[in-house]
Order: structure tokens, then sequence, then C-alpha cells
């Protein structure tokens, strides 16, 4: 199936082209029922985090944000349902990812092309973690050389 | 591929929302909510327009379908303290709703009250007050009396109060705080 845990598989399918996904997407069957089991919504996020001097509340800035959460019944009986919280401000792409969660959680028709995408996003994750690692490798301050040269105010 | 129901959808509930802004405005007078027969119902539909998850919701009577209540995303309380209550008009009300502050009459119940018809029955009521030229009569049937002696009590003093809404079919009819019934 995958290595990895239900919680990683949206982000890392988000990473994956559109394209891809929705070409998997169109590939499952026409007849299953797809209903959302809550309003599928896009807006903005409010991102609240405490200040480290007085620790009052403050908003650090918005952000895009799109949830879906949806039941899919097949015609042979099966149902799963699916669920996606992305920071996207496209609703059809979270609902796209809702229901690849539904698919690959109970492996209906189709999950082994979801579980190809998921991998294909944990390798590009991978990519871009170890870029970003790299970043901050090059960021990084050495202290110490200030410790060596000493205080010359001292 | 998602299947919504047109409720949902916000095409259909900007003409729902029309259709409830006109009633409210013009008590008395009787407007059609749009839904499909096949998914949904009038009293979903309306709850689907007014309802997000900044408000609260009683069902003391249990008329919403368990599935709906996510999709509603308003919070489930008792009916003392809810924005939004549903009810069946057949039975008398057993709640006291808010009534709102003077400060602020607007944080005040909304009653979506079930009925079997708003064109024909046994109870013929007049209205009268601001949005009706002289007067407006309506024929219900399904809506206990209780419900317009318990409403009395509610509205006495303006501007607290409740606001009511008819549901019957595709039908509805508002009462606000303001309108006068006397029953004919």
């Amino acid at each position: 199936m995958t290595e990895l845990e239900r919680e990683e598989w949206i982000s890392v399918l988000n990473l994956v082209p559109d394209e891809a996904l929705r070409e998997v997407i169109d590939n499952f069957p026409a007849d299953w029922i797809i209903k959302p089991k809550a309003l599928p919504q896009a807006g903005l996020g409010l991102l609240k985090i405490r200040d480290s001097a007085l620790g009052e509340p403050f908003f650090l800035g918005e952000f895009p944000l799109s949830t879906c959460w949806l039941s899919i019944s097949t015609q042979d009986g099966q149902t799963a349902e699916g669920a996606a919280l992305i920071m996207d401000d496209r609703i059809e792409q979270a609902s796209q990812l809702a229901i690849c969660d539904a698919v690959l959680s109970a492996k209906l028709p189709g999950w082994e092309s979801v579980a190809q995408l998921v991998s294909l996003g944990a390798e590009r994750k991978r990519i871009i973690d170890k870029e970003r690692k790299a970043i901050l490798a090059r960021t990084r301050v050495d202290f110490s050389l200030l410790d060596d040269a000493g205080d010359d105010d001292a | 591929m998602l299947e919504l129901a047109s409720i949902w959808k916000p095409e259909v509930q900007q003409q729902n929302y029309r259709a409830i802004l006109e009633a409210m405005s013009r008590p008395g007078r009787i407007q059609n909510i749009t839904f499909s027969q096949s998914d949904s119902d009038a009293m979903t539909a309306i709850l689907a327009t007014l309802l997000d998850g900044e408000v609260s919701l009683s069902d003391p009577d249990k008329q919403i379908n368990t599935d709906d209540w996510p999709m509603l995303q308003a919070s489930n309380t008792e009916p003392d303290c809810a924005d939004y209550i549903v009810c069946t008009g057949n039975s008398a009300p057993e709640f006291e709703p808010k009534q709102g502050t003077l400060s602020s009459p607007e944080y005040s119940a909304t009653l979506l009250i079930q009925v079997e018809s708003l064109t024909s029955g046994s109870s013929r009521i007049r209205l009268q007050g601001p949005g009706i030229e002289t007067s407006e009569e309506v024929s219900v049937s399904g809506l206990s009396e209780d419900w317009l002696t318990r409403r009395e009590d509610w509205v006495y003093a303006f501007p607290l109060g409740v606001d009511m809404i008819l549901v019957a079919q595709d039908k509805i009819l508002a009462l606000p705080r303001t309108t006068r019934l006397e029953v004919i």
C-alpha cells in the first residue's frame, strides 16, 4: 500500500502535479455516489500565536484554506469516507484529495494508482525538504567564532 | 464528481434568501422556496440559507436529518438559548426562546415552524403592522393556537421578541415581531 501514515497522505498528494491527480480521479468509476459529509468550503484561515514577551495572542497573518469531507458509495455496496484540509483556495483540489484519501483508506477499486501518487508526492517532498535544509544550512550563523575572538570591551 | 444538492449551492441560496427577505418585509404574503423535491425539503433549504458556523440551532422535535447537521455547521443547543429553533406547529411550544436585550434585540431567536398548509385550513389569521398596507388574511392548518398565544407573550415588549417563519411544502409565511395577529 504505502509506508506513509494516513495523516501524511494529503500533504504529499498536494505536491503531485494537478494533471496526474485529475487523471487518476477521472479513471474512477462514474457510477460511484460521492456526497459531501460537510459543506466543502474555501476561505482564509487566521494564524493566531502568542508573542514571546508578554504572552499576548496576536494574528500573524492569514492564509488560503480549503476543506472537504465526503463519503463514497460504490455500486457493490462498499462505502468509505475521506477528508482534506489544505492551504489552497481551490475547493476542487480539496475534494479531489478527499476522494483519494477515501479510496486509499478503504482500498476501493483504483487504490493502487492513488498509492502511486502518494509515492510520487513523497519523493517530491523529500526533494523539497532536502533543498530547504540546504538553504537553511547556508543561512546558519556560527556564534562560536565570536567566542574565539573574545570581547574587546571587557 | 461530488454531488451537492442544489440547496447548498450559492445561486439557490441567494434565491431563497431573497424569498425570506421578501416574506419578512411583507408579512402575510406567501413566498416560494426553491429546492429539489428528490433530495431535500423547504425547511432544510431555509436552514441552509440562513445558518453557518457562527450561530446555534435547536431541534426539539427532531425535524432535521442527522446527515444535515454537519452540512449546516451550526452548533446544536437547547431551545432556550438557540439562535434558530425548528419545531412542528401542531404541538404547543414547551420552551422560552431568546428575546434579545434592549441594547441588542437582534440576539433573539428565529422560530421555523413546520405546518401542514399555508393556503387552506381552519385557522384564519388577520395580520397588521409594518409592511402591510391595511391588513392581510391567511389560512393556516397544522398550527396549534398555543403558538399564537405564546407569541403574544414573547413579542409584547418590543423591540424584544421573536421572529417566526411558518413553512409548508415549498411555501413560507413570515411573522416578524412587529406584526399584530388576530384569529378570526
